[in-house]
């Protein structure tokens, strides 16, 4: 049985489909990414796993277990934290509490016990221990997307869904987010993750799956998504553009 | 007498009122977005609670005190759920309006019920007060000074050094992030809705013996906080008690050296210049939305 299943899944905000019967699996132990140009559905399937789109319909499951229906406080206690687009770090809130806060919500965890694993967790982060009190507002965007990643390892998740977490950062950090990425997944947590940088996501992930307005395009290994004319094209922006370039 | 130091003491003690009902106030435009206009009715009935249960019922002050606040707790998950679950997924416009709507009603209930004659409800103190260097210490000024710093502190400890104050913080900051994380959106919404009216009646509990409990103080309690926290700078907690203080003062000062009657004009003048002059309050914007 796959961790993480999607069957024909439908998504709509509003009158519009943003996943017209989108289907893909991910496996325990798997990094995954997710694929596909600007409106393709990349974000929309997260928010859809983790129970932020109301309107779903298919199949999703986890672990075998239906999430359709399910609020976003319950999915995260199935064991599934979404990292979303942006880091989301509480602004008015230091880098300690953000990360403290990622724990708070596991039954049974006495307060001692959360404040440990926070101190763990800050030292397995570069630069997040001497940053422990700063607000969140005050960090860089290297720094949110540290404390984003270690607020949602605090959950002691089996899958974490990471949404763009390159995005705006300098190349050098963009590097140390994907060793993290791959540590995270030598320690035994799955990942499902979007990106726009198709190298970097590519040079980590097991197998990809390309997203064009909704729907699947391919999916396949990493070399495999490599040699396709239509990745290509499709990252590009769609076709007309892979065709006006030659 | 000396008259500044008397007029600072009673502009505190009517100023911490105004604090406490704007702390309250301030919560629900962080926490649910809500500019709850049926704050002051919160006061309202917190005092006429009060009425009821040491007055008619004769239960004595102190036990009746934490009785009618634990009531108006209650009563402020009601008021969330009459007038703002409904709305909370249509934007802040149509909420405001249904607590118009909630204050009209309360305010008329009330009336309907107890008639337009104000209530008289004593102080928890049989001596009026005492005089230290030249200041009359009134003993429901002080109560009320010495009840707001605690429940200032009180709030200050749990928000920054509880789980359940920085999940509510998270939430006020970030809701869809929250639940992210699994925090009950949700309930940490209706705590505060809850601790609010709480904190709200427990205002008009302490002020009543100095205003009068009637039904036409719920509408003057609901402004002046709202002018506290235009002049504390809009959402903010530290700002709101400042605002509150000064307001207070303002008006304790304008009484005594303008007019009386013009008091509550004053508090409103001052609301105006400042929305003239310095419409993001004396704490300027909020750190939360700078991110």
């Amino acid at each position: 049985m796959p961790l993480l299943e999607l069957g024909g899944l439908v998504a709509r905000y509003g009158a519009a489909n943003v996943l017209k019967e989108l289907s893909l699996v991910v496996e325990e132990g798997e990094i995954v990414t997710l694929l596909g140009s600007n409106g393709a559905g990349k974000s929309t399937t997260l928010r859809a796993i983790s129970g932020l789109v109301p309107n779903v319909s298919g199949r999703l499951s986890f672990a075998g277990q239906s999430l359709i229906g399910m609020k976003p406080e319950a999915i995260v206690r199935l064991g599934i934290a979404h990292v979303p687009e942006g880091r989301r770090v509480f602004p008015g809130l230091t880098v300690r509490e953000n990360i403290l806060l990622g724990g708070s919500n596991r039954r049974g965890i006495g307060r001692r016990v959360l404040e440990a694993e926070t101190d763990e967790m800050l030292a397995f982060f570069p630069d997040l221990k001497r940053l422990e009190h700063a607000l969140g507002w005050t960090l860089s965007g290297g720094q949110l997307q540290m404390v984003a990643v270690a607020r949602g390892m605090m959950a002691k998740p089996r899958l974490l869904l990471l949404d763009e977490p390159s995005l705006g950062l300098a190349p050098l950090i963009v590097q140390q987010v994907f060793r993290i990425i791959a540590e995270i997944r030598r320690r035994g947590t799955t990942v499902l993750l979007v990106e726009q940088n198709a190298h970097m996501a590519l040079s980590v992930a097991d197998r990809g799956y390309v997203l064009e307005t909704g729907s699947l395009l391919v999916a396949g290994a990493p070399a495999e998504l490599w040699s396709n004319p239509d990745v290509r094209a499709a990252y590009l922006g769609g076709k007309t553009v892979a065709a006006a370039l030659g | 007498m000396s008259l500044i130091p008397q007029l600072l003491f009673t502009g505190l003690g009517i100023g911490a009122i105004y604090a406490l009902v704007a702390l309250g106030f301030v919560l629900l435009i962080r926490a649910a977005s809500v500019v709850n206009f049926a704050q002051g009715e919160f006061s309202m009935l917190g005092a006429y609670a009060m009425v009821i249960l040491s007055g008619a019922l004769g239960i004595p002050y102190l036990i009746a005190l934490p009785i009618a606040v634990v009531l108006m707790a209650g009563f402020g998950v009601l008021f969330a759920g009459a007038t703002y679950w409904p709305l909370r997924h249509r934007g802040q416009m149509p909420v405001i309006i249904s607590t118009i709507g909630a204050s009209i009603f309360l305010a008329n209930t009330v009336l309907a019920l107890y008639g337009p004659s104000p209530e008289v409800l004593p102080g928890l103190f049989d001596t009026p007060g005492f005089e230290v260097g030249g200041v009359f210490m009134d003993s429901q000024y002080l109560a009320i000074m010495v009840t707001a710093t605690v429940m200032v502190a009180l709030q200050f400890l749990i928000f920054e050094k509880t789980l359940l104050g920085k999940k509510l913080q998270a939430t006020s900051q970030d809701k869809e992030m929250a639940s992210l994380l699994g925090i009950p959106v949700a309930l940490m919404i209706l705590i505060t809705f809850a601790y609010s009216a709480a904190l709200g009646g427990l205002a008009g509990i302490l002020v009543a013996p100095v205003l009068f409990v009637s039904v036409g103080m719920g509408a003057i309690i609901s402004l002046k906080a709202f002018a506290a926290n235009i002049i504390g700078g809009f959402g903010n907690i530290p700002g709101a008690i400042l605002g509150g203080l000064s307001l207070g003062v303002v008006e304790t000062f304008g009484a005594a050296y303008i007019s009386v009657p013009y008091k509550d004009a004053l508090a409103f003048g001052l609301l105006l210049l400042f929305l003239l002059v310095r419409p993001q309050g004396l704490f300027g914007e909020k750190i939360a939305e700078k991110a």
